[in-house]
């Protein structure tokens, strides 16, 4: 999925129309249709999985609109969803708030906290943007920790109220669409948003910031706007998810160093930049971490099976694709569909008219070596 | 009277420590231009290589070599494998040098299992000084992390290898005009970096024992001070060592050992948004 076809003349609303739209489009459609229907196949504990796939795939979407689109590399964004889900959870638990009052406010919370990392971002370059971004969610869990009384350190809090009044067990399928209708929701809006006006402007600041500025918009605000915006989204994952079996508001679901980690994995090898990617890629990286869970195959060297060591040979798997497909896996296979479709059809199979530009990794990753060089001082060629 | 005392040996030894963890991070870093973040990985790969070396009765010139040894292969392969592919591109070597420190932590997981290990100290027995019984041990790590420090000071300055990776951290283009291989160049800071941290990993077990998240905390406290010292500079990373190790343990002596680890956070946010080239900016870059 290319963003650069996001400024054809039919506007969104023609894009909608599913007569009209390429290919890929309709599979996709195709595809929630049928994740729709799929709570009638399978069981209980495959439907809470599934859940816990689409609040995934929603962490990944919310990283993707500010890292992939902006280009500006958040390494904690666990931060957003700790703001939002413990706020939800403490409203609850404290002040009897109901779920449907609490999880609005931990969204408004988790944007404030958008502001609060968005603002310094816009001077923070680079490796130094990375590292606030790293450490922030990390004082988080030790302010919770030293504030035990309030926040339950390590084990995090737990008895809060399900959504809806749903029952933990024997509502697994209530809560897989309640965690399906969030991420239809979170995708289309997200789609919505960078399909029209603010997400070439997204894309331009990742590509040319000083371009931005050129034509009389300001990145900055844009840039708040972005982090704002996926703080928002994130925050709401989270306050969700700690209202469903899925979760509880805990640094181990929200915000440990894994958690933040995987979602960027999910992003990248989804497709960084192109959302659908990245709500791809989450949902895949958690199907693909239960499924080595139940692997019974006995690894010679260690002599235990799969399932008892899962965790390092999903490391392990991701460590692999990320050196075999750091473009993500959308992006590679949109590749080959585009090429496959030409060759059905009879057309050449020729380069994309795009086939000039860089994709956002690697655009991205040009801009972080410039800032690394301004700050390193050395190798500009206007050296003194 | 006592406490003060107290605390300032004891941060004055953990200090150096923390400088030895941090030389290696900030030299990767200035050289490659890149965080490595399974340094960690390295600390814990030390430890555990001292406390196998030690199992296999080795005794501690054994423990200490293989705490040097396992995490410089360790480092040395990870460059030549991994590092070097991505040179180009710092996030993807943020992403897999994580990645690789969270696979080591489960490899220690799966192999020693999560019980704290013990690891040999260098010295046994203690003494008082002042009225503070310290142990030799202790007195071993603080006066081995400092020969170490001189000595790596020296051996930038006054080598030829060493001098290469100056100049490469100056100027990578400058250093190939003039014939530095950049490649060796890294090559050899991820092997140094490797032996420091995993030295450190060792002195770090001799104290608290090893475990599969000890490197987690070392890590977090390099960036404070890699950050505060200014990103690149070896005097900056012992003058921010000292700092935020006397910082830390005043923190946990005084106020409270539920604060482990967020006062240097702190610090580090707020360097950065104030002064971010860090107390001693980029020595090496004109």
């Amino acid at each position: 999925m290319s963003d650069n076809d996001s400024t054809q003349t039919t506007g969104v609303l023609g894009r909608l129309n599913p007569i009209t739209m390429p290919l890929r489009y309709k599979l996709g459609l195709v595809g929630l249709v049928l994740l729709g229907a799929l709570p009638m196949f399978i069981d209980s504990t495959m439907a809470l999985t599934f859940a816990g796939a689409y609040f995934f795939g929603v962490y990944a979407m919310s990283w993707d609109v500010v890292s992939g689109y902006t280009g500006q590399i958040s390494f904690g964004h666990g931060l957003f969803f700790g703001v939002g889900g413990y706020t939800s959870a403490l409203l609850n638990l404290g002040h009897g708030f109901d779920p449907l009052l609490s999880i609005p406010v931990g969204v408004v919370m988790a944007a404030l906290a958008g502001i609060i990392i968005g603002v310094p971002a816009l001077r923070l370059k680079g490796p130094y943007l990375s590292l606030v971004t790293l450490v922030a969610p990390l004082i988080l869990v030790q302010i919770f920790i030293y504030r035990s009384d309030i926040f339950n350190g390590e084990q995090g809090l737990s008895g809060v109220d399900p959504l809806f009044g749903l029952n933990t067990f024997g509502d697994e399928a209530m809560f897989y669409y309640v965690a399906f209708g969030l991420f239809v929701f979170v995708l289309a809006v997200l789609w919505i948003v960078t399909r029209t006006d603010a997400g070439p402007v997204f894309t331009a600041i990742r590509e040319d910031e000083d371009a931005v500025e050129a034509v009389g918009l300001s990145p900055a605000k844009f840039k708040i706007m972005a982090f704002v915006l996926s703080a928002a989204i994130g925050g709401l994952a989270g306050a969700m998810i700690v209202h469903t079996p899925n979760g509880n508001a805990s640094p181990t679901t929200l915000l440990s160093i894994t958690v933040n980690v995987e979602v960027i994995i999910a992003a990248i090898l989804g497709g960084m930049g192109t959302i659908v990617g990245a709500a791809i890629g989450g949902v895949a990286l958690i199907l693909l971490r239960d499924q080595l869970s139940a692997v019974d195959l006995v690894v010679p060297l260690f002599d235990t099976p799969i399932s008892d060591m899962d965790f390092l040979v999903f490391t392990l798997i991701t460590f692999v694709l990320l050196f075999a497909l750091p473009g993500g896996i959308i992006r590679w296979a949109t590749g080959i569909g585009g090429w496959l479709t030409q060759r059905v059809r009879g057309e050449d199979p020729e380069i994309a008219a795009d086939g000039g530009t860089k994709t956002p990794p690697e655009q991205v990753y040009e801009n972080y070596t410039e800032e690394l060089r301004e700050i390193l001082g050395g190798d500009d060629d206007d050296e003194h | 009277m006592v406490d003060i005392l107290q605390f300032v040996i004891l941060s004055t030894i953990r200090s150096g420590l923390y400088a030895l963890i941090a030389i290696g991070f900030t030299l990767i870093f200035g050289v490659g231009g890149v965080l490595n973040l399974a340094h960690g990985a390295s600390i814990i790969l030390g430890a555990y290589a001292a406390y196998y070396a030690s199992a296999a009765g080795l005794g501690v010139a054994g423990s200490m070599l293989a705490a040097l040894v396992v995490p410089a292969v360790f480092g040395s392969l990870l460059y030549l494998f991994v590092i070097r592919r991505f040179e180009h591109e710092p996030i993807m070597v943020m992403i897999l040098t994580l990645v690789t420190s969270v696979a080591v932590e489960q490899l220690v997981i799966e192999l020693a299992g999560t019980q704290a290990k013990r690891v040999p100290q260098f010295l046994s027995g203690n003494m008082t000084i002042g009225g503070t019984s310290v142990q030799y041990n202790l007195i071993a790590v603080f006066a081995l992390s400092w020969a170490i420090i001189i000595g790596l000071f020296l051996f930038i300055n006054y080598t030829k290898p060493g001098k290469g990776i100056l100049a490469t951290s100056m100027s990578a283009k400058g250093a190939s005009l003039v014939g530095i291989k950049s490649d060796r160049i890294n090559l050899a800071t991820w092997a140094i970096a490797g032996a420091l941290a995993g030295i450190a990993g060792m002195a770090l077990g001799s104290q608290l024992g090893a475990t599969y998240h000890m490197g987690r905390n070392p890590l977090v406290l390099s960036f404070s001070i890699v950050v505060i010292g200014g990103i690149g500079s070896i005097r900056g990373s012992v003058v921010g060592a000292y700092l935020i190790g006397f910082l830390e343990v005043g923190v946990i002596q005084f106020v409270s050992s539920d604060l482990t680890g967020i006062a240097p956070l702190v610090v580090l946010i707020l360097v950065l948004l104030v002064k971010p080239e860090g107390l001693f900016g980029r020595e090496l870059a004109e």
